[in-house]
């Protein structure tokens, strides 16, 4: 009986680390290897799954045009990416090459996991064809100004709405946020039909400083003393009537909603609009039909200009650890190419980061699109860039204050009380970054 | 004949001196692959700052982890009491449904193999599909909630109802385990007890509390121990149904580890809220084991 109680306690033992098993993740990855004189690339997908398609299609183009060369398509949910990468460049298995957006693209660059583009951009045919808007994005994200990821895409904030139902209730694509909250009025007709509806789960914060900043016009995430614009009386008055939709015009579930669900609870059409990116698209198209949907941007504050937050830029970055970094790289500028860069923004919806892609058709035949690229190009266009360089920035915007966005949507903590905490995490960030920097 | 074992002994060879320890080195090498070097590394990590969104700050932190998790993060505190509440709410709710169900499938009855896997086959579920399966049925739109008279009730999006949700969500998958490990004891019950205190008279609650209760009583420690363990450290079902929300109300120390590690990359800290989750679960293992006398020699 006494061993029993010994492999017990042995048991407990082991039972009580599984805490910590459970608290990390799987790593998996590779690098290249030699077979039969083709190298082998590893390439990691930064949003697997309704994008793998797409980059199948473009790796065969690509074998076909490079018979050496081989690339391994690891396709990463976007949901568990940063992880991914954390934990590939904590077990030295990182990718070759990988799909990066600039949110998460200082967190890499601060561990050194990424090989600088400069030079090979400087000798490749894509040089002077990436938009000098997106470059200078990733550039900025780094103390050391280059350019750790080639961009290929961005993207803007827009709200999708099902054409029908609006015109069913007699109302217009809104122009400015008054507009906006008379239109969602109408179009609620609970519990089967919701004017709006909230993101309050995962990804929940950068949506609603998106449509903090176009409404209260506010011009810069920092002040000229570094600190925090976040809590400005303007975007503290629009997160009170964005929670005040909350259950009245909008379901319940929405408080917990990340993308996926947001999405199928738009796309179960109990929803006229949503608020997301140009990304989304093809769910929608799925869902409705290509005719059924449209989008309008981010609606006019009183200001009367208009303001937006500048979107993460995607693209791709090499990894330092690869043994066939200039293979890497070709995949890189293939995919750069007017051709490929065209295909993917084609099949995505989003905004091409090669200038001679900008011009093809398909482009301007998507109203919403061109609207998106005019909206963009307008000198008049005030841009908000958020503060991407901090590395802590993407777990202040998340772990930090997602949950308390759910308590300002549950009436337990008041809209103020939540952007005086986000403001103070990002003073303080900014703050220690800039002594870490200087 | 002692002179005989003093020779043999003396003259063993060499090799022969060494085989005890070479048959246990497999056990010593899977202990500190898997034991030794984890639980080192954790609490390496918790005397480090250790931050990757910080790497300018990280180095040998002292006990500066253990005194913010202890004096400055209300979020320990409130995730620690959110884990004893659900420990203690599953353990005493799945030991009663679990017994009661033993009970029953013990009895002899038409159709009862039947019953037994109905009873056990929930157990055989994985967890990630356990909760798909309960996450469908609590959908507000497609879910079984609508027809409870609520359409549009998001149960597990209401701080007030998704305690009972989870509640009701583990109850399903772990019951079985109760059931299958009391009616192992009961089995091992013998029924000559049953027909002698039959004969003296006992009822049938009477036979329960002095004979089936006390021979049960190994078992009983047993998987409430284990499962008291499995609770504290579940991390899958809350993690898929909830995320730990709505608005960290159903966080508990684990998911917390998890938030501050992997999404908040904090993984100093996080080591130090695993070390604390250690020592408790530890701590509380000994005192069961100890005042439950378990393994103890008894009289049934």
């Amino acid at each position: 009986m006494r061993s029993i109680t010994k492999v017990c306690t042995a048991a407990v033992a082991v039972l009580a680390l599984s805490v910590t098993a459970a608290a990390c993740g799987s790593d998996s990855g590779g690098a290249g290897q030699e077979s039969g004189g083709k190298t082998t690339i590893t390439f990691w997908d930064n949003n697997g799954g309704v994008r793998t398609p797409i980059y199948q299609e473009l790796i065969k183009r690509f074998e076909a045009a490079n018979p050496t060369i081989k690339v391994e398509y690891v396709g990463i949910p976007i949901a568990s990416v940063q992880q991914k990468y954390d934990t590939a460049i904590a077990g030295g298995a990182t990718p070759d090459v990988g799909g990066v957006t600039t949110s998460y693209l200082a967190n890499l660059t601060g561990q050194q996991a990424l090989e600088p583009a400069d030079d090979w951009l400087a000798k490749s045919p894509v040089n002077g064809r990436l938009l000098d808007s997106m470059l200078a994005s990733v550039k900025a994200t780094t103390p050391d100004g280059k350019l750790y990821m080639a961009p290929a895409t961005s993207n803007l904030d827009v709200v999708w709405y099902q054409k029908d139902k609006l015109s069913a209730a007699g109302v217009e694509a809104p122009k400015t946020w008054d507009e906006f909250f008379t239109a969602v009025g109408k179009l609620t007709k609970a519990p089967d039909q919701y004017g709006w509806t909230i993101r309050g789960g995962a990804g929940s914060i950068f949506q609603l400083l998106a449509e903090a900043y176009a409404y209260s016009g506010v011009p810069e995430f920092f002040d000229a003393s570094g600190k925090s614009t976040v809590n400005d009386p303007k975007n503290v008055e629009l997160v009170g009537k964005i929670a005040a939709l909350y259950k009245k015009d909008t379901p319940e579930a929405d408080v917990t909603n990340d993308f996926p669900k947001m999405v199928a609870q738009f796309t179960s059409g109990k929803v006229a609009m949503m608020h997301h990116n140009l990304g989304s698209y093809n769910d929608h198209v799925k869902a409705f039909g290509a005719d059924k949907i449209d989008a309008f941007p981010m609606p006019v504050g009183a200001t009367g200009k208009r303001t937006i937050v500048a979107n993460p830029v995607d693209g791709f970055a090499v990894f330092k650890n690869s043994e066939h970094k200039e293979a890497a790289w070709k995949f890189v500028e293939f995919l750069l190419s007017k051709e490929s860069n065209s295909y993917w923004n084609q099949q995505t919806g989003q905004i091409p980061a090669n200038k001679d892609a900008q011009g093809d058709a398909w482009l301007n035949e998507r109203p919403y699109l061109k609207n998106a690229v005019s909206v963009l190009a307008d000198p008049q266009t005030a841009v908000v860039s958020p503060p991407y360089y901090l590395p802590q920035f993407s777990s202040i915007t998340k772990a930090d204050t997602e949950p308390l966005f759910q308590k300002v949507l549950l009436g337990q903590m008041k809209p103020q009380e939540f952007l005086d905490t986000m403001a103070q995490k990002l003073t303080e960030a900014q703050a220690e970054w800039k002594q870490a920097h200087s | 004949m002692a002179s005989t074992g003093t020779a043999v002994a003396g003259g063993r060879p060499r090799a022969l001196r060494w085989a005890p320890y070479l048959l246990i080195s497999p056990t010593v090498l899977l202990i500190a692959v898997f034991l030794v070097y984890p639980i080192g590394s954790v609490l390496y990590y918790s005397l480090q700052h250790y931050n990757l969104t910080k790497p300018w700050a990280n180095g040998f932190a002292g006990l500066a982890n253990f005194r913010e998790m202890l004096f400055e993060d209300p979020l320990f505190w409130t995730s620690l009491g959110f884990t004893a509440k659900w420990v203690v709410a599953e353990i005493g709710l799945q030991l009663v449904l679990g017994l009661a169900l033993a009970l029953i499938v013990n009895e002899s009855f038409i159709g009862r193999g039947l019953a037994r896997a109905m009873v056990f086959s929930p157990w055989a579920v994985s967890g990630v599909l356990t909760t798909g399966i309960w996450i469908l049925l609590y959908n507000p739109t497609t879910g079984i909630v609508r027809y409870l008279g609520a359409p549009e009730a998001a149960v597990l999006g209401n701080p007030d109802t998704v305690f009972g949700a989870l509640v009701l969500t583990e109850l399903w998958r772990g019951v079985p385990f109760f059931a299958i490990l009391l009616l192992a004891g009961l089995q091992g019950i013998p029924g000559e007890l049953y027909e002698a205190a039959a004969v003296d008279g006992a009822g049938r609650t009477r036979r329960f509390l002095h004979v089936t209760l006390p021979h049960l009583r190994d078992a009983i420690v047993l998987a409430t121990l284990l499962r008291s363990v499995w609770e504290f450290n579940n991390v899958d079902l809350i993690y898929t149904l909830t995320g730990g929300g709505p608005a960290q109300v159903t966080t508990t120390l684990p998911l917390y580890v998890a938030q501050r590690a992997i999404d908040s990359k904090d993984f100093g800290y996080g080591s130090a809220l695993t070390t604390a989750g250690f020592v408790i679960l530890l701590f509380c293992s000994l005192l069961y084991l100890r005042l439950s006398r378990f393994g103890a020699d008894h009289k049934g």
